[in-house]
């Protein structure tokens, strides 16, 4: 069989099969829309909170109007006890409590250092953190109006007053996902875990129906008469030019439409992509060839994804996972991926960074490639 | 032929479940090692010392105070130091520090001259969650090292009285609780929201590969042959106990085996699972009878179930969703049953304030009709006529 043959057996096996279409572009193209659509509003903003006001005093009110003006919290209740703001906060599935002690206005005044507190829903992570934030630095503003107001009264100019109301000051930046968004944060790895699945998936249920063919044996078995190291490369160069396109249109135009900050530049980002999809490829023929049936490559590979996600050190710190699961995920092409992608074109690594990265996918596809052909090979073997 | 009983139809659905070798492991020892591996990984519950590294420029008493207190700090641990930045912005890009601090010349004597020098720090947030738990960490960290500084001023400058002197540094104090998650331990916050995540997905698989399986065997005209409504409920009915089990046992995992706290009443729990099971059943259920193809049927049932955690509002919250998304997540069963569990798990809540959530879940009986019709369609002799001709 010349290379043509083999070529257009492929397409064909290919293109004229729904499922793997339904997969591979069906797949990419509506998760490149639904993945990211809870995020779309990035961060979450203005959440509810119920106030617990015991001091009523001038000071105070000013103080509730400074965390309403947060970006983060609004106040939409307001409770005469402590208990009353519970019972709001479980019925009106409220974010937040803030109680103002009574006599706040006067242990201020008296230089007694009254104590704010502040209660979030700590189960909902995302949600605790913003509420804590925004009615902290509420108070902080109001600790530092407090301090330069006394600086003034004991003599001190208003402006020297209002640069040295701390002794040492903290500025915190955020590098790369400068905004906090939360689409910026989980798209970009998501969408390697969604090109790596569906790779997986694709050539999978491409060798799994092949099998399934294999064993009722009514089908023309072209993939068993070609040279195994044929056919190996029209599918691997197959699939590797249908994910290139892929890959463009997640790093190109939905980067773009989402606003996703890119820093790689093209040539290296190809450069970590032909690794990539070499070893995805690879992993997902040899599925192919080990799985007795299609849908098996699927189902092992969506059991795998809420895993890959979560071991794969961009939500949780690696150094936290138990060292046994970090080290054998590593021959997965999506963790090195992940973390190589994100690296190269969010964070803007040089690519001497990731070359440990780089080499632990080429690695990958060459255990998987070589193990490809060695089960192609005996498969061959046995049907002649 | 003599039509098969409905009890006869059960036997031969458990039958298949405890035969067909992926399918009696996909309801036996996949979803425990799933479970197993899912839970060690967030099993340490809290992130410890986490790498940040430091560029002094000043090299002095007060600079190295600073740092030996970030690095006291529980979740900080002070790795490396840079001689300039551009090192350690290159380590910060490759991801080896999740911080940068940059102690700034002059640090100790603008101290001294009370001229509030200024430290800065560059945290990576890319890795939003742990950015978030370094940014929290170095403040802490920060102030604490700045209250102790003004307080040795304070008493030096005369204010004799320690409280007076912590006062005028820190005119207000403040105190945070973590309300139901006391620890803010993320084993608990992201495990008990996986977990269902995680049995949705089995289950939606379960059912589908279940009827596969059928279509295999005998082919969806000869299974459904003998009634295919009776046929269709037999095996819902069989795979809703499994799902419930299932689901009933990662709950006792959780709130028995673990102990972690449990408010609300586990009647309301559990009922909310089993409608939970029936619409995961019904759902995947018409997934697979509108394809009638396994890998199809499959794909079609990951797209739906696998983005369950990011539509359930625990990662993101709910209200600020815009509404295609929250169309899309009513669509999803574990995201109505997920704010059950929580409310129940959390605070105990009155039955009264989940029944919109039991409303919902009821809905997904209408995927299972369709389904229904749609096997009467299949199994209809008139269809395979009409194919005939």
């Amino acid at each position: 069989m010349n290379w043509w043959d083999i070529c257009k057996k492929e397409l064909k096996a290919i293109f004229k099969n729904p499922a793997i279409l339904l997969t591979v572009f069906g797949g990419v193209i509506f998760y490149s829309f639904l993945y990211p659509l809870p995020y779309s509003e990035q961060i979450p903003r203005e959440l509810k909170v119920v106030v617990v006001n015991l001091d009523n005093s001038q000071m105070s009110r000013t103080l509730e109007r400074m965390v309403d003006a947060t970006p983060q919290v609004q106040l939409v209740a307001r409770a005469h006890s402590l208990a009353e703001a519970q019972s709001d906060f479980v019925l009106k599935k409220l974010a937040g409590i803030l109680v103002i002690p009574e006599n706040f206005y006067l242990d201020l005044l008296q230089n007694k250092r009254p104590t704010l507190s502040f209660a979030g829903d700590a189960s909902y992570f995302l949600v605790y953190g913003t509420v804590l934030e925004g009615m902290a630095s509420a108070g902080q503003t109001l600790a530092a109006q407090v301090k330069v107001t006394r600086m003034v009264m004991s003599g001190q100019s208003m402006v020297l007053a209002a640069e040295q109301y701390s002794a040492i000051k903290l500025n915190i930046f955020s590098a790369f996902n400068e905004t906090l968004g939360y689409v910026n944060y989980v798209i970009p790895a998501i969408f390697i875990l969604i090109l790596h699945h569906t790779l997986l998936m694709g050539a999978g249920i491409l060798g799994g129906g092949q099998n399934e063919e294999l064993a009722t044996g009514t089908v023309d078995c072209y993939w068993l008469k070609a040279p195994v190291w044929k056919l190996l490369c029209v599918r691997t160069v197959i699939f590797m030019t249908i994910y290139w396109l892929l890959c463009m249109y997640y790093f190109g135009f939905v980067f773009e439409f989402y606003s996703i900050p890119h820093l790689a530049d093209f040539h290296q980002l190809n450069l970590f992509i032909l690794p990539f999809l070499l070893s995805t490829s690879f992993l997902g023929i040899l599925l192919g060839l080990l799985l007795p049936r299609r849908e098996l490559a699927t189902l092992l590979v969506l059991l795998s994804s809420m895993p890959m996600v979560f071991a794969s050190g961009f939500v949780w710190p690696t150094s936290a996972v138990p060292g046994g699961i970090t080290q054998i995920i590593q021959l997965i092409p999506v963790i090195p991926a992940i973390n190589g992608f994100l690296r190269l074109n969010q964070m803007g690594a040089a690519f001497g960074d990731i070359l440990s990265l780089w080499n632990q996918l080429w690695l990958c596809a060459g255990l998987y490639g070589s193990l490809c052909c060695l089960l192609l090979w005996n498969k061959k073997r046995k049907f002649q | 032929m003599s039509a098969l009983s409905f009890t006869a139809m059960q036997r031969r659905e458990w039958r298949l479940l405890l035969h067909d070798p992926w399918l009696f492991s996909l309801i036996t020892w996949i979803p425990m090692a799933l479970g197993v591996f899912l839970w060690s990984i967030f099993a340490q519950g809290i992130a410890r010392d986490l790498p940040i590294g430091v560029v002094d420029l000043d090299k002095s008493q007060v600079s190295r105070s600073i740092i030996r207190t970030y690095d006291a700090s529980p979740a900080l641990q002070v790795i490396k130091g840079f001689a300039d930045i551009s090192q350690g912005v290159a380590e910060l890009r490759a991801g080896t520090i999740y911080a940068l601090v940059l102690l700034p010349e002059n640090l100790d004597k603008n101290t001294t001259l009370g001229s509030t020098p200024e430290v800065t720090a560059f945290v990576n947030s890319q890795f939003l969650l742990i950015g978030k738990v370094v940014n929290s960490a170095l403040l802490q960290a920060q102030s604490t090292f700045t209250v102790k500084v003004e307080v040795k001023k304070n008493l030096f400058s005369g204010q004799s009285v320690m409280d007076a002197a912590l006062s005028s540094s820190l005119p207000i104090g403040t105190q945070t609780t973590p309300l139901f998650n006391i620890n803010t331990n993320y084993a608990q916050f992201l495990v008990s929201a996986i977990l269902p995540a995680l049995w949705q997905i089995l289950t939606v698989a379960l059912t589908v590969l279940s009827f596969a399986a059928d279509k295999r065997r005998l082919g969806l005209q000869v299974w459904l042959a003998d009634g295919p409504v009776k046929a269709v409920t037999a095996k819902c009915i069989t795979l809703i106990v499994v799902a419930f089990c299932q689901g009933a046992l990662f709950l006792s995992a959780m709130y028995i085996w673990l102990g972690w706290p449990m408010h609300g009443a586990w009647s309301i729990l559990l009922s909310a699972l089993f409608l939970t099971s029936v619409a995961s059943v019904s759902a995947a259920s018409l997934l697979f009878l509108a394809t009638r193809d396994a890998a199809r049927g499959l794909s079609l049932a990951a797209a739906y179930a696998a983005p369950g955690l990011a539509f359930m509002g625990v990662t993101f919250p709910v209200s600020d969703m815009t509404l295609p998304a929250r169309i899309w997540r009513s669509l999803i069963p574990i995201s109505h049953y997920i704010e059950i569990q929580l409310s129940q798990v959390n605070y105990g809540a009155p039955f009264v304030t989940t029944i919109p959530q039991f409303k919902a879940l009821l809905y997904f009986i209408v995927p299972l009709l369709l389904s229904l019709v749609l096997a009467k369609v299949v199994a209809s002799p008139r269809k395979v006529a009409g194919e005939v001709v």
